[in-house]
């Protein structure tokens, strides 16, 4: 037991369980926000002539909360776990690395309101007005300082894998939120703001952020998670460390160029298409090298499929990543998108991968984590094999159910009859998207209650590992008193 | 399996961080390897035959991948691939599809479009379309209308008139519609005499007292029949509705259960007339065809005179 003082104080695990918690309770609200709009799409009566409640601004109340609160928590959590675990050094910086945690949730809680009230800027996953925007820069780079400093006084004499991962996503996140959120603000008490591009430029500037936001917020930092707590899980060596070098610099090169595959068939000029399709259909294969070394890592563990929860959240992740890596760049080829383009086909393909990779990854990652925090075993083993199967029983209906929309309702717009006029009017489009969107929602049904179980066991484990904490403390003090 | 045997073979990196976190080496797998050239080789081809890299205020613009297409005024073009070439391209196909049948449409008449099974069916499928993207954002997509605001297409009631050449007329023109309001003119208890009178036209049971009063202002001071006509009948050529259908297009006098609700919604109209009934014009907007087609859908929507 007295290792486990010395460890406490070795590392700053204080930050690390706040985050955590955070990272909980932000999915669970975001998941629901996610939940209510998709239930709106298919019955729209549910906005309730309310403003507040209407599609637009519950959206991207429901995607920063699960994009910044729940994954961004989650990043946070467990690169200040890593950093100090892999540098064995305590992490830098005490209370600016403190001032990071309160940055981060009140830009987020910020935002969600202010998006409520009608408060916008219109970018999309980055609709924060400018206060908020500034808010996060100073957070961030706070965030990279903490990071790098970290690195620095590492007693280890090399820099493990998902350490680059963590990095570059701090230090591309850092860019691509300055260069996208560059405007003039109206006047100096006003919330709006005149961005600093204007037309295709502008459009450009904006997906450039919004894929590498995919790119390096939402893939390469989870990879990061991946380095190290599929290792950790299945208590085996990193398949190959060359292919980690190597996937590593070909994302890290490749995805930055993409973002315009987001507006093929728009004003984007075609040669600037082009380079996204063809830099999209190159980063397939460095993609797959994380899956592979994921995949091949736990090979050879797989009997713990059958009794550990844990590597059965690592393994679907995993699976759903390699599968959205390849549908992306399918659908950033100029012909597919012709169909793709405007449908839940590209709703889908981005809920596989938020759903299948980045939150199941998280999950996991935080299944491992939490009893190591909160120094106790998960109140239920059941209760995340529960979560296990909701969440991708979920994740399958609304994949499924949006590919049929998408798909179908591309097939239905570009529909000629032997006359050469469109066999169907817009409107019948949207009213064959009323079944898909049902089963959608019971798709996030699922998952959200997946989540709201998690919490629970969250919850639940903390309040032992607190009390299990006191029944010891007591011991000792009763031992100490005896003595 | 073969893998299981190959990593105990494979050595680690030698480092290890946190305990037990360690690295094997093996190579890149062969597959990996060769899939991600493949992907190389597929975009240089890409490269070659797309336009591709910026050159200065230009770009390389492709080989062997040229679009010839003719726009609506006939004029050919020819250039590199472009995504809006290939869709002048797609028009024109689709029209040179459509021409057969919509120069024959052009110089038809109604009655012989209506007879002409191949006409009539090109005439229905193009309208369906146009009449969704133009037309049902205040008609509804089934041409049902909304009560007190767009008129209902789909019935035996023409405002302005059912015929095809009334029809075109309101297509093509548009209308203006308008029902001045009596607050001023006449006391509530007249109007409320005038509503029992308005409502005997289509049959309501009525205090014969209250409604022979309304009928002699109807047919006198009020002035009602001016536009209504003595009969109730309304006329189509200033858009004044028939009273005496049991069609409602302002009042909703069909849903009002008793008596006194039926009052109630003429006497709305009555008191505060009807402003802004505009339906606007097309001409200009869709081309000759289009407004004959769409004349030609809207008659057989409901019953077209």
């Amino acid at each position: 037991m007295a290792n486990v003082a010395v460890a406490n104080e070795q590392y700053n695990y204080d930050i690390v369980r706040k985050f955590t918690i955070m990272t909980v309770v932000w999915g669970v609200l975001g998941m629901l926000a996610g939940v209510y709009i998709a239930a709106e799409l298919a019955w729209p009566f549910l906005n309730f002539d309310n403003p507040a409640l209407t599609f637009g601004r519950l959206r991207p109340v429901h995607t920063t909360l699960v994009i910044f609160g729940f994954g961004g928590s989650a990043l946070f959590a467990t690169s200040y776990y890593v950093v100090q675990r892999t540098c064995q050094v305590r992490l830098w910086g005490g209370k600016l690395a403190n001032y990071t945690f309160w940055g981060w949730q009140l830009s987020v809680g910020i935002a969600a309101i202010s998006y409520l009230l009608g408060y916008t800027q219109a970018r999309e996953y980055a609709e924060m007005v400018w206060p908020i925007d500034l808010l996060i820069a100073v957070t961030w780079v706070i965030y990279l300082i903490v990071y790098v400093m970290t690195m620095v006084n590492r007693s280890q004499p090399h820099i493990y894998v998902a350490n680059w991962f963590f990095i570059a996503f701090i230090l591309a996140t850092a860019i691509l939120h300055i260069f996208n959120n560059m405007a003039v603000p109206v006047s100096m008490f006003s919330l709006s703001s005149y961005s600093l591009h204007a037309g295709v430029q502008d459009a450009m500037t904006q997906w450039w952020y919004g894929h590498n936001a995919v790119g390096f917020f939402l893939t390469a930092a989870f990879l990061g998670m991946m380095y190290y707590f599929i290792p950790k899980q299945a208590g085996r060596p990193v398949y190959s460390y060359r292919l980690s070098i190597i996937h590593f610099w070909a994302l890290i090169f490749l995805y930055m160029w993409v973002g315009a595959h987001h507006l093929h068939w728009t004003a984007l000029p075609d040669w600037t298409s082009t380079l996204a399709a063809t830099f999209s259909i190159l980063l397939l294969l460095p993609s797959w090298g994380g899956m592979i070394n994921g995949i091949m890592t736990l090979s050879g563990a797989w009997d713990r499929l059958r009794n550990d929860p844990v590597v059965r959240f690592m393994i679907v992740s995993l699976s759903f990543y390699g599968m959205s890596t390849f549908e992306g760049p399918m659908m950033s080829l100029k012909s597919v998108n012709a169909l793709s383009h405007y449908t839940d086909w590209t709703i889908g393909h981005v809920h596989s991968g938020a759903l299948g990779w980045v939150a199941m990854i998280s999950m996991g990652s935080l299944y491992h984590l939490i009893p190591r925090l909160w120094e106790t075993k998960m109140y239920s083993e059941k209760l995340i094999f529960t979560h296990f199967w909701l969440a991708t029983i979920g994740i399958v209906l609304y994949i499924s159910s949006m590919w049929v929309a998408g798909i179908g309702q591309g097939l239905m717009l570009r529909a000629f009859d032997e006359y050469g006029n469109l066999a169907y009017t817009f409107i019948e489009s949207v009213s064959f998207l009323h079944t898909p969107y049902v089963v959608r929602t019971l798709g996030g049904v699922f998952f959200l209650s997946g989540m709201i179980i998690m919490a629970y066991n969250v919850f639940m484990t903390i309040f032992k590992g607190r009390k299990e904490a006191a029944v010891l403390e007591a011991k000792l003090a009763a031992k100490l008193a005896n003595a | 399996m073969s893998t299981e045997k190959k990593q105990q073979t494979v050595q680690t990196t030698g480092h290890a961080w946190d305990g037990d976190l360690q690295e094997f080496n093996n190579p890149l797998p062969n597959w990996w390897l060769w899939g991600f050239y493949a992907t190389v080789v597929f975009a240089v081809i890409y490269w070659v035959l797309f336009p591709t890299f910026p050159i200065g205020k230009s770009y390389t613009k492709g080989v062997m991948n040229d679009i010839t297409y003719k726009t609506a005024d006939g004029k050919e073009h020819t250039t590199h691939w472009n995504t809006r070439s290939l869709l002048m391209k797609e028009m024109q196909e689709a029209r040179e599809m459509q021409k057969p049948y919509v120069d024959k449409i052009v110089k038809a008449s109604y009655s012989q479009i209506a007879k002409d099974k191949d006409q009539s069916a090109f005439a229905y499928s193009t309208a369906k379309v146009l009449f969704a993207d133009n037309c049902a954002g205040c008609h509804q997509s089934g041409g049902a209308g909304v009560m007190g605001m767009y008129p209902n297409l789909a019935d035996d009631a023409w405002l302005w008139g059912g015929s095809y050449a009334k029809i075109e007329e309101t297509i093509r023109s548009g209308r203006k519609g308008s029902m001045p309001g009596f607050k001023a003119s006449l006391s509530a208890a007249q109007i409320d005499n005038v509503a029992e009178y308005v409502l005997s036209f289509s049959g309501t049971k009525v205090n014969a007292a209250k409604a022979a009063k309304g009928k002699a202002i109807f047919e006198g001071s009020g002035g009602c029949f001016a536009c209504h006509t003595k009969e109730g009948t309304g006329q189509i050529a200033m858009g004044a509705a028939n009273l005496t259908d049991k069609v409602w297009t302002i009042a909703n006098v069909n849903a009002a259960k008793t008596l006194a609700e039926k009052k109630a919604a003429v006497k709305a109209v009555v008191t505060n007339g009807v402003a802004g009934r505009d339906m606007p014009a097309w001409q200009g907007r869709l081309s000759d065809a289009d407004i004959k087609m769409l004349t030609y859908y809207v008659h057989q929507l409901g019953g077209g005179k």
